[in-house]
């Protein structure tokens, strides 16, 4: 009588553990500073295909909003203070970022790229 | 600075006008609700730019961004609530209605508008920066104003030719582009997985140019949409509108019956 109750349990358990592992599973982090009003690095490489974290540090001591209309994303940076912002999984190419508050200066780009195969081991 | 800050109104100060234009025409008579719901929201943005950070800590720092599409939700479900009232063809509490479209101006103040108190604190204490703030200022209020009135007119012509149901349609396809607008802030703090774009339409409409934050404002235009992005603007905009077609259909019948 408790089979199918325990088959429920079961899957629920499945699940939830996929569920974890879906929200928790390791994201790379790319770290990036921000000072004087312009990102440093200002060009982001990341694989194509993997969500990764930007950890953006703002060293100015004026906020700055952190934009892209090419990855859909929009967060303020207070002075001083960091923010992570997750992006991804990405098609390979370009997607530009810049600084709302300073976009002539705060200017980077995320380049998407293939990831390399690792050479087939010769032993 | 000058160009920063008239982009900073198209983009935070528009949607805010675009809003209150549209409720001023769909709400008969007195006006004096707008003037409660600016002191009300500016208010609130002061009060929420004060707890920023204490609000930025919660739920493991996604406190901002679970706000501001929470309060985007809000905006969204208190439309269907005119909706409602427009159904109750009879409703005899008027009252209402100014309650709901002050509670709406507010939130759309403190989520839009609490950017230009973090811009201003920020960067007017700046040397040389007052002179182009003031200007940008000037010429984005202008442009937003001018449109607001071009959109008074349309949305009156509306009114009057087709009655209050289509203001109301003006305020539904506003709040549904508003929301979806708002979906990128639950992805970029990972509480939902919804990356995979649509389309891209970056070539013919861009997001960075004029038309793209004009439309972007009007019914959530996006050039590189995601595929959840679409299948909440289809959801949010059709299903109230099968659902209060059937209410309305049924109320007649029903009022129809009764006499």
């Amino acid at each position: 009588m408790n089979k199918p109750v325990n088959k429920v349990v079961a899957c629920a358990a499945l699940s939830f553990g996929l569920f974890c592992h879906a929200v928790w599973a390791d994201v790379t982090e790319y770290n990036v500073q921000l000072k004087d009003h312009l990102f440093f690095p200002s060009r982001i490489t990341i694989p194509a295909n993997q969500k990764v974290k930007l950890v953006i540090d703002n060293q100015d001591n004026t906020p700055e909003e952190f934009d892209s209309f090419s990855l859909n994303r929009e967060k303020v940076i207070f002075a001083n203070r960091k923010v992570s912002i997750f992006i991804g999984p990405l098609k390979p190419g370009e997607y530009d970022f810049f600084g709302e508050y300073n976009p002539n200066t705060a200017r980077g780009k995320v380049i998407v790229v293939h990831q390399k195969q690792e050479a087939p081991d010769a032993n | 600075m000058l160009i920063n800050t008239v982009i900073l109104f198209l983009r935070d100060a528009l949607p805010i006008l675009v809003l209150v234009v549209y409720l001023y025409v769909h709400l008969p008579a007195s006006k004096l609700w707008l003037v409660w719901c600016f002191l009300a929201g500016a208010l609130l943005s002061l009060i929420y730019i004060n707890q920023i950070h204490v609000i930025g800590q919660w739920f493991d720092g996604k406190g901002i961004e679970l706000s501001l599409w929470l309060s985007q939700l809000l905006v969204y479900m208190l439309t269907l609530v005119i909706a409602y009232e427009l159904c109750r063809a009879h409703s005899s509490n008027k009252h209402i209605l100014y309650w709901i479209a002050g509670l709406m101006v507010s939130l759309t103040l403190v989520s839009k508008g609490s950017n230009f108190i973090i811009y201003f604190e920020g960067y007017l204490n700046q040397n040389n920066a007052i002179q182009s703030i003031l200007l940008g200022t000037f010429l984005g209020l202008g442009i937003c104003l001018s449109l607001a009135i071009l959109l008074y007119l349309a949305a009156h012509w509306l009114k009057q030719r087709l009655g209050p149901w289509a203001t109301w349609l003006l305020v539904l396809f506003y709040v549904t582009g508003q929301l979806v607008s708002a979906l990128p802030l639950l992805v970029q703090v990972d509480l939902i997985d919804a990356s995979a774009t649509a389309w891209n339409s970056q070539h013919i409409v861009s997001n960075e140019f004029e038309f793209g934050h004009l439309f972007n404002v009007l019914f959530g235009y996006q050039a590189a949409p995601s595929i959840a992005q679409v299948i909440v603007y289809i959801l949010a905009l059709l299903m109230p509108l099968a659902i209060f077609y059937w209410l309305k259909l049924n109320l007649a019948s029903h009022s129809g019956n009764t006499q």
